[in-house]
Order: structure tokens, then C-alpha cells, then sequence
């Protein structure tokens, strides 16, 4: 069977620009969480999110900036560009056996979202020409494809907050299957916009205060943007070039829910980790950490333990479980990558990254999420977890690469 | 508007009983809202009543854990309202 390994990580965030900003940022609790404000929204009732800075914004623009592009595409790029960096890939390595796979939540938001209030509020008919190839959903995956000259296959996963665990999981199973060398996979997201963020609110799961994964006070998730790509290769053609190996992709599996559209199913996030430890061959006991959805709402969180105990065992023994949401937020479409690049490095760094803002142990919860200080851990094995809306589960197992 | 607590009482009444799309004559304060079929997707509507009519924002999250009765979300709503209010006069 083939063996798949990462090569390169790169991610865009609300920590700054690179997977090393992020890093930094989850190992020490810093939160990348600020005010935000729309032009539009003239009664806004939550002030706060994982946005990208002003300065990330502009620098980013400059890199990767193009008439042709929504913010969401920039940002896939770059951080695609910084793990094609570190996995140091060269023309040569792309062509046919090279596939992309990058997801996203909402596409270019910026894009419909401007050409709605130009076209319904100002009455505009001159809207942007080039907005169709803005909005549409792979834009981001194939300016990364068109950059680099990678003409394999070409996904683009549109599954929620699901989408950037599916797109790295999707990646792994056509490397694993023979279909491809090497894979682009990750996630994007960028829907930080008046119209976007409006509709949250009206959703109800944000919180107007902080956002305080598996905490007794939590009262809501804090939206978050950013992009996260990874550089995946089968193990052969990795050696072969000489790369250097970061980890290995030991399992993934994903599946879904067919029950209710916002509320998720414990059992079927349990069965989802359990085929995903079976797919590695791996057994629970084996993992050391695992980055949870931990979204921070009452209905995920809740379940996400229960789930986590019917896996890992009722006393959770062995094993540290953190959100690192209230730090890069919750990213949608990217938020699977971004967390996955984090878990990656909390492998790499033998540190679990803390949940910060934990006030206090909730009953219905239980456990301590790392709260609030990073801890070290003695692990070979890490995984992490997306449960989307929709139902969608997703489960990634990361483990050292031992030759 | 009136802050009366009886009279906003039955404002919120007729408010959770248009938006959760049950017959005001069928509930009272001491209804279940599972009783009556009173789902979330009933309550982000709810709440989204009461943000425009109250100006409150009420998230679907924790404090709405414990709500069982039409009497306890008219309690959470009129504990909003009335920090709303003090928000706004301070």
C-alpha cells in the first residue's frame, strides 16, 4: 500500500502570514481575534473576529493580488506558495501526477457580495465582469493549479466547516490509491463580509463575548478567515527527490450524519474517528492529542465529547483534547486546514496547543480542554476533527514518519 | 414601548407564539416548549423576533441550555431586555 507523507505546510490566518505565525500563536494562546466592522450592517451585534490584519491584508494583495481574484484565491496561494516553499518542489515535480485539492465554504464572498448591494442597492449594472470566475467555488484550487503548472486532478470540496479535513483527506486517498504522486490539499476561506457575517448573527451561534471552547460560560463560536495547504507525496516519490519528511498521513476517513442539518450526531462522529483509527491501523490509545472541532457552541461541544469518550475511553485517559479556535477562529471552508497544520505541529513540537478562555469545567463536559497553557506530550500519533453542518464528519490521523 | 413586566409578559408571549407558529390560546408560561414542537430552527426565529423588537441579541448557546418552559425564555428574554435597556441608558 502506498504510503503518503507531508512535505510542506503554508497558512494564512488571523496569527499572520505563515504556518510559523500560527504555530506561535497556538502554542502560546496569543488570539489573532479583533474587532471588526461592515459598511453594511448598520446594527451589528457581534463585534469580534479572527480577521486578517489590515497590514497581512495589504502584503498578501501584493503578492497575490490580481483583477481575477477574490481575497479567497490570494490567500489559497500564498499559502500554497509557502508550502511548495518548505517542501521545496521544483517544475519538474508538478504536470499529471500532481492533483490540487482545495475547498471552501462560501467561495469568493467578497465578490457576490459587493456585486449584490452594487446590482440590488445602487441599482448598478455595471458589475464586475469577472465575477463569475471569482465567486465559483474552485477559483482558489485552480489559480494554485495554474501557478504552479500542477494538471492532475482537480477538487474543490464545498462541505462546510468539513471542507479543508475533506480536501487533505481526498488528497491522501487518490495518492494512497496510485491516482496521483503528489497532492496541493487544503482549505480556503474568506467570507468575512457584511452580508456573510449577517447571517451568522441571524444563526444565532456566535458569540457577543468569547469564544470559550468546552468552558461551563461558552456562549458561541467567533468566525475566522485564512487559508491552510499542505504538500502531500506517496513516501516513494518524496525519498526519491530527497525531500524532507515532516509526518505521514496514517488515516482519514470521513462520513456523515443522514439526520439533522445543524444538530450533530455523537454516534456517528465516534464511528467516523473509529474508521479513521482503522484506516491508519492504529488504536485509540495510541493517540496523544487531538484538535477537536470544539466550536465553542453548546450543541457541538456537548456532542464532541460524547463522541470523544465512546472512542478515546469515559475518562479520556491518555490523551489531551484542545480547541485552538479562540486563536485563528473558526476559518469554515479553511478551518480543517489550518487546524490540521496546527495538529501537524503539535506533533512536531511534542506540545498540545492550549483551548484559551476556559473559565470552568462545564458538567456536561467534563474534561480539561488544555486550559489555557500549552502542555507537553509523549506522542507518535495525533489526530484531528471536523464536524460540519450538514452532518459531515471528518477525522485526520497524523503520525511521526519513522523511515 | 412599555416595560411594564405584565404587559411585556404577554407581548413575548404572542411573540414566541406567532414566531413558533403554535396558537396563542395553547400556551401558557408553564408550556413546555418541546410540548409544543417548539424546535431550534422555531428558536432562531424567536430570537430573531426579539432582536427586532427588543434590540437584544440573544445567542442559541448556553443560556438557552436550561430553557424548558415557555415561562424560562420569557425570563431569559426579559433578563436581556432589561440589561439591554440598562447597556443603553449607562
Amino acid at each position: 500500500m502506498t504510503r503518503v507523507v507531508v512535505t510542506g505546510i503554508g497558512a494564512v490566518s488571523a496569527c499572520g502570514i505563515g504556518a510559523d505565525a500560527l504555530w506561535t500563536a497556538a502554542a502560546t494562546g496569543t488570539s489573532g481575534v479583533r474587532p471588526v466592522s461592515f459598511e453594511t450592517l448598520t446594527n451589528q451585534r457581534v463585534g469580534t473576529a479572527a480577521a486578517l490584519s489590515d497590514d497581512d491584508k495589504e502584503s498578501i494583495t501584493e503578492a497575490a493580488g490580481h483583477r481575477m481574484r477574490d481575497p479567497v484565491a490570494q490567500y489559497a496561494l500564498v499559502a500554497a506558495r509557502e508550502a511548495i516553499s518548505q517542501a521545496g518542489l521544483g517544475e519538474a515535480d508538478f504536470g499529471d501526477r500532481c492533483g490540487v485539492v482545495i475547498g471552501s465554504g462560501f467561495g469568493g464572498a467578497k465578490t457576490l457580495d459587493d456585486n449584490y448591494i452594487a446590482f440590488g442597492v445602487e441599482k448598478n449594472m455595471r458589475l464586475d465582469p469577472m465575477a463569475v470566475p471569482k465567486i465559483m467555488n474552485n477559483a482558489a484550487a485552480s489559480w494554485v493549479s495554474m501557478e504552479f503548472g500542477a494538471s492532475g486532478p482537480i477538487y474543490s470540496p464545498s462541505t462546510a466547516c468539513s471542507s479543508g479535513s475533506q480536501s487533505i483527506g481526498l488528497g491522501y486517498q487518490l495518492i494512497k490509491s496510485g491516482a496521483i504522486d503528489r497532492c496541493l490539499a487544503g482549505g480556503a476561506e474568506a467570507s468575512l463580509v457584511g452580508g456573510v457575517f449577517r447571517v451568522w448573527e441571524l444563526l444565532r451561534v456566535m458569540t457577543a463575548d468569547k469564544n470559550r471552547p468546552f468552558s461551563k460560560d461558552r456562549n458561541g463560536m467567533t468566525l475566522g478567515e485564512g487559508a491552510g495547504v499542505l504538500v502531500l507525496e506517496s513516501l516513494e516519490t518524496a525519498q526519491a527527490r530527497g525531500a524532507e519528511i515532516i509526518c505521514e498521513v496514517a488515516g482519514y476517513a470521513t462520513n456523515s450524519d443522514a439526520g439533522d442539518l445543524l444538530r450533530p450526531n455523537p454516534d456517528r462522529a465516534a464511528d467516523c474517528m473509529r474508521l479513521a483509527l482503522g484506516d491508519a491501523e492504529l488504536t485509540a490509545a495510541s493517540v496523544g492529542y487531538v484538535n477537536a472541532h470544539g466550536t465553542g457552541t453548546v450543541a457541538n461541544d456537548v456532542t464532541e465529547t460524547a463522541a470523544l469518550r465512546q472512542v478515546f475511553g469515559e475518562d479520556l485517559a491518555g490523551v489531551e483534547v484542545s480547541s485552538t479556535k479562540p486563536i485563528h477562529g473558526h476559518a469554515l471552508g479553511a478551518a480543517g486546514a489550518i487546524e490540521a497544520i496546527v495538529t501537524v505541529q503539535a506533533l512536531s513540537h511534542q506540545t498540545a496547543p492550549p483551548t484559551i478562555n476556559f473559565n470552568e469545567m462545564d458538567p456536561k463536559i467534563g474534561f480539561d480542554p488544555v486550559a489555557n497553557t500549552a502542555r507537553g506530550i509523549e506522542t507518535s500519533t495525533v489526530m484531528s476533527n471536523s464536524l460540519a453542518f450538514g452532518g459531515i464528519n471528518a477525522s485526520l490521523i497524523f503520525k511521526s514518519f519513522d523511515g | 414601548m412599555s416595560t411594564d413586566k405584565t404587559d411585556i409578559s404577554q407581548e413575548l408571549l404572542e411573540l414566541v407564539a406567532r414566531e413558533g407558529m403554535v396558537d396563542v390560546s395553547d400556551i401558557t408560561p408553564e408550556s413546555r416548549l418541546e410540548d409544543l414542537d417548539i424546535q431550534s430552527a422555531d428558536f432562531v426565529m424567536i430570537l430573531m423576533a426579539l432582536e427586532e423588537e427588543y434590540g437584544v441579541y440573544i445567542s442559541v448557546d448556553n443560556e438557552l441550555t436550561n430553557v424548558q418552559t415557555v415561562q424560562d425564555l420569557l425570563t431569559l428574554a426579559q433578563n436581556k431586555i432589561q440589561e439591554g435597556q440598562k447597556d443603553a441608558n449607562a
